[in-house]
């Protein structure tokens, strides 16, 4: 039997989707051995989105508020989520593989000195899997006791709410000592979402080859006549060429498009993690040596400038 | 202020360039493999290097490993690093979690620090925190996917952590632990400093000094229950001349075939 703790994150009010799919992903495993699973929720003005889960197939949902939760740090957060576990016993505790999820789970792991294994893509029974080296590698980890785990976009669909369902809703006490409450957070530059990449099938991604500002209105041209969404590297979001919405890759978003465009793209690891998995790929880069080749179907070399306006022209003939 | 920085650096299978497979026969990592530096941890080596270069102080790199294993400690006194510490973990590889407690206690031994570094490493696409672990184990505020220092005086330290959707900027006290996650672009600013010639005779035959720690003493509550090869992802690459209508139309023509 396995009881399950799904970590909620909460971000504006809005489950984030990774936390959906361990719900789904727990749901699943609970089934197959007549376990439960339960959610908890950590923030403040989170209630509402936290209720919500009961209908994504949570039993309980643990709410954890408190004004000082607003804004996540690894401190205070780790001490809500470890507290709660000293008092409420699981077999797996599930976090999204988000840059919330992989700080906080470790550092929960720590407080309770049980097993942690992060980036996970398969979950069957007890075992954990994970890619590993250049994704050549497939590793099978098995742990003893409590294990804490992260689960990668992707390990299971989020299905679909199901309002004949509903969980049972109940508040934790927030105790945060001084201690815990040492670190702050001074400012935070998030974007508004305006794009939805993860849902588009075609993507027109731009990277520190697109070189300014002004030539992404080749990258805006060839996606118009696609019917695509923008995407870009974090160079590109760190050059202010783009919102930070647009971003693909490790601190940004996973996509798997039918079609994705990579223009100007070195193809860095920390990129190619967000997009390796598209239907199709074309990669145009001025440097024949550039790693985005090696997982490219279709390469071109050349120069965007003269690339891109002829797609263009082709699409629209 | 001068600061004390400890930088825990780790040598990592080479798995760039390579075709064909990982593993040997037998389930276990080919003897053949190269290593490398691993890239976040030269970027968390370099953050230490600039505060030292700014404010003074002391760079001290830590790795676990056997005497093979930590070419990468030599790297960094080839690059300016004050002291090295090698952490023996015995014969078999060990977990994130019994590392982290390795460093942990060898860091514990060596005196007083303010800040320490290391990479959060996404070389391979696997991702492990360990110096979340660290940091837990110490008992000392972290702070992880750092991009860069804004600020460090007074006692505490500002990091700016890349997150999605964009950057928090998160103040932790000293002593503090930064899980560095750059992603470097080539002339990044940033980009780690190349080994100096000096400095490589100089530490050439340097005496790497292990730290007093008992490997035998910690235990992973992970075990690995098995690798498996995947599976070359199965590209049929086409190389299309930028100047070619007809080839760039039917390739448009291919991909955009049901959509």
């Amino acid at each position: 039997m396995s009881n399950i703790l799904v970590y909620a994150e909460i971000e504006d009010g809005v489950v984030h989707d990774v936390s959906l799919q361990c719900l789904a992903k727990g749901r699943e495993i609970a089934d197959a051995s007549s376990g439960k699973v339960d959610c908890l929720a950590v923030g403040s003005g989170i209630r509402a989105a936290a209720e919500g889960l009961g209908a994504f197939g949570a039993e309980a949902v643990f709410v954890a508020e408190d004004a000082k939760l607003e804004q996540y740090l690894t401190s205070p957060f780790k001490k809500v989520v470890s507290d709660f576990l000293k008092t409420n016993s699981y077999d797996l505790i599930l976090f999204p593989a988000t840059t919330v999820g992989d700080d906080l789970a470790p550092a929960v792991a720590e407080a309770l000195g049980v097993a942690c294994v992060l980036h996970c893509d398969g979950l069957a029974g007890d075992a954990l899997t994970r890619l590993e080296f250049d994704r050549k590698v497939s590793t099978t980890y098995k742990a003893e006791g409590c294990t804490i785990a992260s689960l990668k976009d992707g390990i299971a669909v989020a299905g679909a709410p199901d309002s004949s369902r509903s969980a049972q809703v109940s508040d934790v006490a927030v105790e945060l000592d001084a201690a815990s409450t040492k670190s702050k957070v001074l400012r935070r530059d998030v974007a508004k979402k305006t794009v939805n990449l993860k849902d588009a099938k075609i993507i027109v991604a731009g990277g520190a080859g697109v070189g300014t500002k002004e030539n992404f209105s080749l990258i805006e041209e060839l996606a118009d006549a696609l019917g695509a969404q923008i995407g870009a590297t974090r160079a590109v979001v760190d050059a202010g060429w783009l919102p930070a919405d647009h971003q693909i890759g490790q601190t940004g978003v996973t996509v798997r498009p039918a079609v994705y465009i990579a223009c100007g793209i070195s193809g860095a690891v920390q990129h190619r993690v967000g997009m390796l998995d598209s239907g199709k790929i074309i990669a145009i880069n001025t440097d024949k040596n550039a790693p985005i080749f090696k997982i490219a179907h279709y390469k071109i070399e050349g120069d965007l400038k003269e690339v891109l306006p002829k797609l263009v022209k082709l699409i629209k003939a | 202020m001068s600061y004390n920085c400890i930088v825990i650096v780790r040598e990592v299978w080479d798995t760039r360039d390579l075709t064909g497979s990982v593993l040997a026969d037998n389930g276990s990592i080919k003897d053949s493999m190269l290593t490398r530096f691993e890239p976040e941890d030269m970027n968390a080596l370099e953050m230490a290097l600039r505060i030292k270069d700014e404010h003074g102080g002391k760079v001290t790199a830590f790795s676990v490993g056997t005497p093979k294993q930590v070419d990468v400690l030599r790297e960094c006194l080839y690059r300016g690093v004050d002291e090295v510490v090698r952490v023996d973990a015995g014969a078999s590889s060990l977990g994130t979690q019994a590392a982290a407690q390795l460093l942990a206690d060898a860091i514990g031994k060596a005196g007083q620090y303010d800040l320490i570094c290391v990479g959060v490493t996404v070389a391979d696409g696997e991702s492990s925190m360990l110096g979340t672990h660290v940091a837990g184990k110490l008992g000392i505020e972290q702070v992880s996917y750092v991009d860069a220092i804004e600020e460090i005086g007074e006692g505490r330290v500002v990091g700016k952590r890349g997150i999605e959707m964009g950057y928090e900027y998160i103040e932790a006290p000293l002593p503090a632990l930064l899980s560095v996650g750059v992603a470097l672009v080539e002339d990044d600013p940033r980009t780690p400093r190349s080994a100096k010639a000096m400095l490589k005779l100089k530490a050439k035959k340097a005496e790497i000094p292990s730290a007093d720690v008992d490997a035998s003493a910690v235990t992973s509550p992970v075990s690995i229950a098995g690798r498996e090869a995947v599976p070359e992802r199965a590209v049929e690459s086409k190389d299309v001349a930028a100047e070619d209508e007809t080839a760039l139309k039917s390739m448009l023509d291919d991909v955009l075939k049901g959509e």
